[in-house]
């Protein structure tokens, strides 16, 4: 135990250790109450007692172990409180009924907090629900700090996480089910850490270009998938694309908040660990054999991270891998990818001719992303008139603030007269 | 010197909880009761052992008038986040003793 006087761990540490135990915490409520509220509130009581005891008791020497006591004592507590209740109005229940459950073993702990990842990611529940309920329960993000995360007012997350509980409330939905579906929920779980990642890394809204709490969280969450899961390759192969991708992540934006494109990135920041884990976890991800969609995202973001230069970028593979990954996901997003690497591997006119349907694709059209690329592509092909367009299409779509900067800054950057003459079309 | 009662009580409703939140007040609540222990203020503690009466922890403490204990108080408060009560315990402690639990 640290004794009082001895030195203190930080704030960090303590950040670190909360973290890790309040997934474990919640699934062992969850396990012993049946309820996720329940689950929740003794999670939040056993966390409230360490910070009222541990500053004058010291730290236990074993901090994650006195949690997860206090935590289960308080869960049998409320479940017998609540058995109680029950009994009261029914006065049916047999005596002898409520039995405790024995103490799991440290491996069924760890499932556990698989099928509290799975469970919070019912079929039951929106895309919007499972990123939030993902989050509070097994992130442990206050509603207020999701909502900081998501630009949207604190009432609305509240009630999106409330419904959520009420909706698995009505499916009786709880630990066992999410375990025995474990499989076929997994590509819903990983899809929601990658939206959670996505929306940290590059923000739809608001100022910054990033969001830097929600996309460590995710990468957070995939590392503790790969732990949970370490024999599946889609767990490794997230991890490998969200450590390739957060490899850049100091170096996408300049001091001022501008954004760098990769070209303009200085390669001699990029975290070098970090893009080591990535490879790494891609090699694990690779040993199944399977090449699925986030096996071909590494890989892809493996090309961009390991390229020494951004002209020694190596687009042949990259065209060649998004060709792959349009077979088994054609959506007009991995179009839109494959468009620019086929433009950097055989110049811009290339890539305008697969631009051009592509904005007429409904899913893209009310987006600024393809028209920025294509506004992009007609600059450097020369045709000013026709950037200049394209630049005011995106300028009217962007939402977020930095890519409004950014395409401001590349609009006004165009030749003034042929730029005015496009004003004039 | 006088030592006093500190009794800190938890607010009916202390909203929802987070890992980085409690690390955060746990870290500063242990720099606060390190710096009275280092100034020989902190005499002894109490921890309820369930939930009593909404009863947080108590702590005897030495200052040199109910004001000086009132501002230990307040700088409790600070740091918990919790309404604290102070009550005089007794007058003219000898100053240098005692000092831990």
């Amino acid at each position: 135990m640290t004794r009082p006087g001895e030195t203190q761990p930080t704030e960090e540490s303590l950040t670190g250790l909360f973290q890790e135990e309040w997934p474990r915490l919640v699934s062992a409520g969850l396990r012993i109450t049946g309820d996720l509220q329940a689950a929740e509130d003794v999670v939040q009581e056993t966390l409230l007692t360490a910070l009222d005891r541990w500053p004058l008791q010291g730290i236990p020497d074993s901090p994650g172990a006195w949690l997860m006591t206090a935590c289960r004592n308080r869960a049998r507590n409320a479940a017998r409180d609540a058995g109680r209740e029950r009994r009261a109005l029914t006065s049916v229940q047999p005596a002898g009924a409520a039995q405790e459950p024995p103490d799991p073993d440290p491996a069924v702990i760890e499932d556990d907090q698989m099928r509290l990842i799975a469970l919070c990611c019912h079929p039951a529940l929106g895309t919007d629900a499972q990123i939030a309920l993902t989050l509070r329960m097994v992130g442990g993000l206050s509603t207020e700090e999701i909502a900081r995360g998501f630009h949207q007012p604190v009432t609305a997350i509240a009630q999106r996480i409330v419904r959520a509980k009420r909706t698995l409330r009505q499916h009786q939905a709880g630990l066992s089910d999410a375990g025995a579906d474990l499989a076929g929920r997994l590509p819903a779980v990983l899809d929601v850490v990658y939206l959670i990642f996505n929306e940290g890394y590059l923000a739809t809204g608001g100022q910054a270009l990033t969001r830097g709490e929600l996309a460590f969280e995710a990468y957070r969450l995939a590392c503790l998938l790969t732990r949970l899961a370490p024999g599946l390759p889609e767990p490794w192969a997230l991890l490998g694309l969200l450590s390739f991708q957060l490899s850049r992540w100091v170096t996408r934006t300049g001091p001022d908040g501008a954004i760098l494109t990769l070209d303009a990135q200085d390669r001699a920041r990029w975290n070098a660990g970090l893009i080591a884990d990535g490879t790494a976890a891609l090699g694990r991800a690779r040993g199944h054999g399977q090449r699925g969609p986030l096996l071909l995202q590494a890989e892809l973001a493996a090309c961009h991270a390991t390229a020494p230069t951004f002209e020694q970028t190596d687009w042949a593979a990259i065209v060649i891998l998004y060709d792959e990954l349009a077979r088994i996901q054609d959506t007009p997003v991995v179009s839109l990818n494959r468009a620019v690497a086929v433009a950097m591997r055989d110049g811009p006119a290339a890539g305008i001719a697969l631009l051009d349907p592509l904005t007429r694709e409904p899913v893209l059209a009310g987006s600024h992303r393809v028209w920025a690329v294509r506004a992009d592509l007609h600059r450097r092909a020369g045709d000013h008139a026709r950037a200049a367009d394209d630049y005011d299409r995106a300028l009217h779509l962007v939402t977020n603030d930095a890519e409004r900067r950014y395409l401001a800054a590349a609009r006004s950057s165009l030749p003034h007269d042929q730029a005015r003459q496009s004003g004039k079309d | 010197m006088s030592e006093f009662l500190l009794l800190a009580i938890r607010p009916p409703s202390r909203g929802e909880v987070s890992p980085a939140g409690v690390a955060r007040d746990l870290a500063a609540a242990a720099a606060w009761q390190e710096w009275l222990r280092r100034w020989g203020l902190l005499r002894s503690f109490g921890l309820p052992d369930g939930p009593a009466g909404g009863v947080r922890a108590c702590l005897i403490v030495r200052a040199s008038s109910p004001a000086a204990a009132g501002q230990l108080a307040a700088g409790w408060t600070g740091v918990s986040g919790c309404p604290v009560t102070v009550t005089e315990l007794c007058a003219a402690t000898a100053a240098g003793q005692g000092g831990s639990r």
